[in-house]
Order: structure tokens, then sequence, then C-alpha cells
């Protein structure tokens, strides 16, 4: 990495905000966030705005994970196969800089998504349910944003460390899948194996250390935390996991104090190893491949 | 210093070997033609200059720097016009040359390199997504030239251009050499190495098989020029004469004309007194220069093994990759 990294960032982010397919995914989440204010205001009377920011982090946890992946996963492989990163690398910046600059330059993609998301709630908050939570929806909206970048972080790393675009979709929707549709798999059938049973509320906290060990479970652990009601996590139930289980939070299931990595705030540690661990092996990659 | 050092330097691909062992110097303020057929192992070689490829073996230094630990260095001083390259669709060009400058930390004006490659302002302001290719190559160009380097690296820059853009191309690398430059360009059109070149390398099958200046080249293959003369009386007695000069082969007499084989230049002035003392009367002279791409197939078959796709004719269709995974 030298000092280009803005320049790289600068200018990915000027390429990549004349393209239509970005702007339409920020116009897709700031459409659903709309479609939701004024469909809950529409319906219901008694919805306090706090509640209200609650019923949006759904619709967000699905789409926000999408989005960022769709922005992300192109990023280096894109400018690989097209051979513009050949013409980019024979200017000073070098393949650390086009990591780390492609890398902020689509952070800033999507942080322009989800802060668009967040002003056009602030507005409908206060026309539509006459108050703003400030906090409530600062808070949110800074978790919003930090699981927004886990996931263009990880699509940006996959990118660097793959050769072909088709490979690159490929890992992206195949982590996607896992964290949405294959993580209980994953998580209580070798509980399963272990113990012999499937994990009680109280399981062990390798288990819950694991288990929670999901940007999605992380987004809802958390965003429970700042928003009036529970969030539950998008992703596929198999009954393996008691359903009284079903939206408590790592630290509510054990007795007495949690430990440090089952607090809610782990959450927030758990995306950004998410995102920071698929960049580094993607840099990795990246720096001692033949182009 | 040499502006590019290239000592033993190997690149195989699993089984298949692009490089094998090349050792080549640069001096500065040469210019340099590295021609080869596709497939020679020219962009392979380009590619690891520029650390877009690791060497299996071997090393390099461009202006003195290390290819593979030393590129941060390289790539600010260097001006590159990679192979298989693209621009930025959604960028216009102007954009891309701003972007060259800004990250090379020059202070080159865009509007003077716009005029330098021969593209023009309303071009310039859109983006650059609908250029032609050529139009990309001289974009492309524009910003290898991106504060003055002292070295241009430039693979195949005659491709997608036009017989008018390569005779520019041409000018232009001339222009640069003038003012000091080191140019190392690759090609496998033959023509464009032989008009502007101080010195050639030839690839085939990834192995050196010439180096040298264009005389040097004809001299060591020892077919330098054919003399065609046209005399008024049937050439009998001139033909003996004349194959008795040392430095001429191969005299043939057909109906007025003699043909005869110079392999040293200075020959020619003295078949002409000869004949002249004769009291022959010379009614025309033609001197045919043995071209470079006769010299570069008698090369290609004397290394034995002929390489796909020689090009004797200029030709401005894409030209294929190279071997690059």
């Amino acid at each position: 990495m030298s000092s280009h990294v803005g320049a790289v960032a600068r200018k990915d982010f000027a390429d990549a905000s004349r393209s239509r397919l970005l702007w339409s995914i920020i116009g897709l989440l700031v459409a659903l966030t709309t479609i939701g204010y004024v469909a809950v205001w529409a319906v219901t009377d008694d919805t306090s705005a706090s509640e209200m920011l609650g019923f949006v982090a759904l619709p967000l946890s699905v789409l926000l994970p999408v989005a960022a992946l769709i922005v992300g996963y192109m990023a280096v492989v894109g400018e690989r196969q097209s051979g513009s990163l050949k013409l980019l690398l024979g200017l000073p910046p070098n393949r650390g800089d086009v990591v780390f600059g492609k890398l902020l330059g689509r952070i800033g993609v999507i942080s322009v998504a989800v802060v668009l998301s967040f002003l056009v709630a602030l507005v409908l908050s206060i026309v539509l349910f006459g108050s703003l939570p400030i906090s409530d929806w600062l808070a949110f909206g800074a978790i919003s944003l930090l699981f927004g970048l886990t996931f263009v972080a990880l699509a940006v790393g996959v990118s660097a460390g793959v050769s072909s675009r088709g490979r690159s979709m490929a890992i992206a929707i195949g982590t996607y899948l896992l964290f949405v549709g294959l993580w209980e798999l994953v998580t209580a059938g070798p509980y399963y194996v272990i113990h012999d049973e499937t994990p009680p509320v109280e399981a062990e906290t390798w288990y819950l250390f694991v288990q929670q060990f999901n940007p999605l479970q992380a987004y809802a652990t958390i965003s429970s935390e700042v928003v009036e009601g529970d969030v539950f996590p998008f992703m596929f139930q198999y009954g393996l996991e008691p359903f009284e289980a079903q939206g408590m939070a790592p630290a509510e299931r054990v007795s007495g104090e949690a430990p440090f990595y089952l607090q809610e705030w782990f959450g927030g540690i758990a995306m950004l190893i998410w995102a920071l661990i698929p960049v580094l092996i993607g840099y990795y990659r990246f720096q001692r491949t033949d182009l | 210093m040499n502006a590019i050092e290239i000592t033993d330097l190997t690149k195989q691909y699993g089984d298949v070997t692009a490089v094998s062992e090349l050792s080549i110097a640069i001096e500065q303020g040469e210019v340099f033609g590295f021609l080869g057929p596709n497939g020679a192992g020219k962009s392979t070689t380009i590619n690891m200059l520029l650390d877009f490829v690791r060497p299996t073996s071997g090393s390099a230094t461009v202006l003195g720097y290390d290819t593979q630990t030393e590129t941060d260095q390289i790539s600010k001083r260097v001006g590159i016009l990679p192979e298989g390259y693209d621009i930025y669709e959604r960028l216009t060009g102007r954009k891309h040359l701003e972007f060259a400058i800004r990250t090379k930390d020059a202070d080159d004006d865009p509007d003077e390199l716009l005029a330098r490659v021969g593209l023009d302002q309303a071009d310039a302001d859109r983006p650059a997504g609908g250029y032609s290719k050529g139009m990309r190559q001289r974009l492309a160009t524009g910003m290898a030239l991106v504060g003055d380097p002292e070295l241009l690296i430039m693979d195949e820059p005659s491709t997608g251009l036009d017989p008018t853009g390569i005779r520019e191309m041409q000018e232009l690398v001339q222009a640069e050499s003038e003012r000091g430059t080191t140019v190392f360009f690759s090609s496998h059109i033959l023509e464009h190495v032989e008009a502007v070149c101080d010195r050639i390398g030839i690839l085939n099958q990834g192995e050196l098989i010439a180096l040298d200046t264009l005389e040097g080249l004809r001299e060591s293959l020892g077919d330098g020029a054919t003399m065609t003369i046209t005399v008024s009386d049937p050439p009998k007695a001139a033909a003996e004469t004349v194959d008795a000069i040392t430095g001429v082969t191969d005299v043939t007499a057909t109906g007025r004309q003699l043909e005869a084989s110079v392999t040293d230049p200075r020959s020619k002035a003295t078949v002409i007194t000869e004949l002249d003392a004769l009291g022959v009367t010379i009614t025309d002279v033609r001197i045919d220069e043995t071209s470079l791409e006769s010299l570069f197939a008698a090369l290609v078959a004397e290394d034995g093994t002929v390489g796909a796709g020689i090009e004797t004719q200029p030709q401005y269709a894409e030209v294929p990759s190279e071997v690059s995974q």
C-alpha cells in the first residue's frame, strides 16, 4: 500500500457513481424504506416512531447484504477481466492501493445508499409519525452502515482473491446462503453430533459463540438493543434450535453474567471480523497472483 | 546503468515454457524493438518487467530497480502501454488523463497530451466507452506519456491503429527518443520495428534468437542487397568482370540485365566503375535492400522451430493476446 489509496478510491467512486446498476440498488433501498414507512403509517394507528425503525430492520437485513454484495463482488476481478487493471497498475498505484482503494470506493457507494435511506426515514418519521427518536435513529443507522460495509468488504475481498467474475459471484452468493440458509445446520448440527441432543436454550457457550458469529444474527441482536421491540434475524429455521430461543440475544441464553464474547456489542466485532478476514485473504492472494 | 536489464528470466506455465532464460540489456536512450511472432513470449516478458506476472526464475531490473521488490519506484518513472488492457468505459478521456497526472504527481496539461496523441477535445469530454480501438490506444498512449517518463514500455503499440495512426505512433516514438527517452516496444509486425529501432531483439518460442542492430542483422546473415543493372548490350563479358569483384556473388545475366548479390555495401560502387571502365553503357541501376521480413523468416527458419502467425504484411486487425494464464 502506498499514498495512492485515496486516488484509486476517488476514481472508483466516480466510476461507480456513473453505473446505472449501482444507482438502481440505491434507489431500491430508498424506495423500500419509503414503502415501509408509508405502509405501516397507512395501516396502523398506534405505532411509535421508534417501533417503526424496528420494522425497517427486517427488510434492511434482507436487502442490504444483497445490495452490498452486488456493489462489491466485481470490484477488483471486474477490472482484472476487462483489462483496465493493467492500465491502473501501469500507473503508480500498486496492488495494495487497488484492493484498499476499491474497498474504500465501494464502502462509499454503500454508505451513500444507507445514508440516503436513513435520511428518507428521518423525513418520513417526522412527517408521518410526528417525531424522530434521534438517538435510536443514529444508533440504528450506524449499525446498518456497519452491516452494509461488512458485506461490501466481504465481496471486495472475494473479488480480489479470485481470477474470474463467475467465481467471485459464486463465492459471494455461497457465503450469503451460508449465513441465511445453512447457518443453523452448520452450528446446531455439530452440536447435535457432539452432545447427542439439539442445543437447549441455555446451550454450551462455545455453541452460543459460534451461533451468533453470523453478521445477520449480529445485526438482529444489536438492532434489538437500539430500537423498540425485537428484531428477528433473517435466517432459515430448521427446528434444531429451540423455538423459545428465537430472537433471544446470546447473552440472554446463559445464566448469570455473560462472558464478553456473548454480549451484544460483540456482534459488532463479529461483523468487523467478517469484513476484515476476506479482505486480508483477498489482498494476500491478489499480491501473489499472475494477472 | 542500463534502462532495462533482464537476466536469465524464465516463466513457465505448468509444462509450457513461455520465456526461457532470457537475457537482454537495454541502454539508456535506446529505441529497442522486441520482435517475434504471436505467442513468442513478448507480452509475458513485458508483463514480468511490469510485475503483472512473476518469473519462475531469473530477475530483471528497470532503471536499476528490481522488478519484483521495487515496483513502486519503477511505476512512477516509467510510461506503460500494456497489452490486453482496457479503458474505463464510464469515465471520459480527460478523466483518464487527469487520473494519470494525479497519481504520477505530474503537472502535464491534459490538452497538450491530447494533441500529442491526436485525440480532439470533443472526444476527450465524452465517456471512453464509446471510443474506437484506435482512440483507446491513443488515450492509453497519452496516459503513458504523463510525467515525461525516462522509459516507455509499449506492448504492441500499433494494435488497432490505421496506417496514419501507425505513422503517428512511429513519429511519437522518434520524438520521445529525441527527448532522451528510452523506448522498449514489442511488435509482431516487422515494418513497425524496422522504421524506428536502434536495436532489435527477436524472440521465438520464448528464446532470444537474435539481438543486434538492423545493419548488424543484415551483415551477420550475409545477404545485404541485390543489384539489378540494365545495360545497352547483352552483358556477356560484363558478367565475368562483375563476378570477379570481392563482395559480389551469384551473378546472373539475363537478356540486358545483370543481377548480383552484394554482401559488402562498398562493392556497389566498384561494380558501377568496373562496368564503366569496360565501356558498358548502363541504362538503369536498381538496388533492393534485404528487408527485415526476409531476415526474420530466415532467422526463424534457422532456429528450426517455426513460430505461429509470422506476419510479413502490416496487419490492422486486433491482435490475439498471448499466453497470459
